[in-house]
């Protein structure tokens, strides 16, 4: 029984794997999760599925002490990546720009950039600010980093899975997340795709939100 | 799997009968003067990689650490629950557990059936494993200090008997309805007990595992994983018994529940 169980996990597991999470979509947790957060309300739980709950202090590329929370208030575009990475981080920055870019300007102005960097020991914040400056993000973007206690809670709660590898460099997953004003995860982009998607409709309403 | 279960039960019959929280006295065991109660210093080595990037050394060094004798109960998960009441089962925040959330409990600050007090608390997200050791002032275990204190043989282990067969037997039984007490499988050779054959157990950076196909690239994205690659960079195909732990890791998510996953801790020696 059990084994049917496990066999059916792993077949879900490389199932998962084999779906192509190109299109933007509202994630299927955080869909019903909507809906949860207002009925968590009700039952007693505490602050729904926001991920701006996860504790501890980050700093900026300014050298500024932020938490999460202090992101509330815009729509956040966000991504988790390290300023060394040659190969795929580039990209996801640069479609991170493209769905911003796609906004009109008096939404854009509305819709913040987040970068959170794996690696803490050489993403200095005058390393972020360097990095800021060569991918030519302005001042709507945070480049964070935090202890690697707290970036293992953020990677677990935004479900990004990565690895430190010997030489230093990460291995890791790509995705960009789309929260709302409240830290919620509104949707999924996948920071190879050429194309944004619906990221731009999902990002205008919940800015209008 | 007949002649496994039997393997399995002559194993458990062999493993040594010791109930105290200490390790078995022995050359393997290093001094345990920085131990904590309840913990074992697990002597430092090396871990050959299970699953491994070709770009990637075969092996790494785990240094010495302590680890829990035993899986934490229920019993303990109360007391950790009454000190930080934003961890109990109606308070706690869908973020940090999903709806399964300590559902064998009676209530929120109550076991109910006694039967189960000593038995590994389970139904227990990443995140609330993951405070209630910093709450004891301890850590969860990395996949590789977990996977590397599993391998040890159960004490005792018959002569030509293997570790994996004996893993094997245990996913071919059902779960028991009520989870037997920790202790109750084999005490292993760094006097861990359990390690299989009661629970799997949360590890602090199980989303580490990203199975796919072999690549250079530094990254990869949700969209780059072929279809059922999963065995290709896997170094011992015939250590299914492992498969299957990565691959129930790779399906995990931090806030999940299951009947099946607990955790113990561990700290730095």
């Amino acid at each position: 029984m059990k084994t049917h169980i496990i066999l059916l996990g792993i077949a879900t597991a490389l199932l998962a794997s084999c779906h192509r999470q190109v299109a933007i979509k509202s994630l299927p947790c955080c869909a019903k999760d909507a809906a949860a957060s207002v009925a968590g309300a009700s039952d007693g739980t505490q602050g729904g599925n926001s991920i701006y709950q996860l504790p501890g202090m980050w700093t900026d590329q300014h050298e500024k002490q932020l938490s999460l929370s202090n992101l509330k208030g815009r729509p956040q575009i966000v991504a988790m990546i390290f300023t060394h990475c040659t190969s795929v981080c580039p990209r996801i920055v640069e479609q991170m720009k493209a769905i911003r870019d796609s906004l009109p300007a008096s939404i854009r102005n509305n819709v913040g950039g987040v970068l959170v960097s794996f690696d803490p020991q050489r993403d200095t914040p005058a390393q972020l600010r360097v990095f800021a400056a060569q991918r030519q993000l302005d001042d709507r973007w945070e480049l964070l980093k935090g202890n690697d206690d707290q970036v293992r809670e953020l990677s677990m709660a935004l479900n990004v899975k990565y690895q430190k590898l010997a030489g230093g460099e990460f291995s890791h997953t790509g995705n960009i997340y789309i929260l709302d004003k409240e830290g919620n995860i509104a949707g999924a982009v996948d920071g190879l795709s050429s194309s944004v998607h619906n990221a731009d409709a999902l990002l205008a309403s919940l800015a209008r939100k | 799997m007949k002649s496994l279960t039997i393997l399995f039960l002559i194993a458990c019959l062999l493993a040594p009968r010791k109930n105290s929280g200490e390790a078995l006295p022995g050359k393997r065991h290093v001094a345990h003067a920085r131990s904590a109660a309840g913990m074992v210093a697990v002597p430092g080595g090396s871990y050959h990689y299970f699953l491994r990037r070709k770009d990637q050394p075969a092996a790494v060094k785990v240094h010495t650490f302590l680890l829990d004798v035993n899986a934490v109960t229920n019993d303990e998960f109360l007391a950790f629950v009454k000190a930080n009441p934003a961890w109990a089962r109606s308070r706690v925040a869908r973020l940090f557990a999903d709806a399964g959330y300590l559902k064998q409990w009676a209530g929120d600050f109550e076991i109910g059936d006694d039967k189960i007090k000593n038995s590994p608390v389970t139904n227990v997200s990443w995140f609330a494993a993951n405070a209630y050791a910093k709450w004891k002032g301890k850590r969860l275990p990395t996949l590789t200090e977990w996977e590397y204190a599993a391998s040890a043989a159960p004490e005792g282990m018959a002569k030509g008997a293997r570790l994996t067969r004996i893993i094997l037997a245990w996913y071919d039984h059902p779960n028991p309805v009520i989870l037997p007490e920790v202790r109750s499988t084999y005490q292993n050779t760094y006097g861990l007990y359990d390690m299989h054959g009661l629970i799997w157990e949360w590890v602090q950076d199980f989303n580490s595992v990203i199975i796919q196909p072999d690549s250079s690239s530094g990254g990869t994205s949700a969209s780059s994983f072929a279809c059922a690659a999963g065995s290709l960079n896997s170094v011992n195909k015939e250590d299914y018994a492992a498969f299957m732990r990565f691959a129930f890791r790779q399906g995990l998510q931090a806030r999940y529940t299951i009947q099946s996953l607990g955790f113990r801790c561990a700290k730095d020696y």
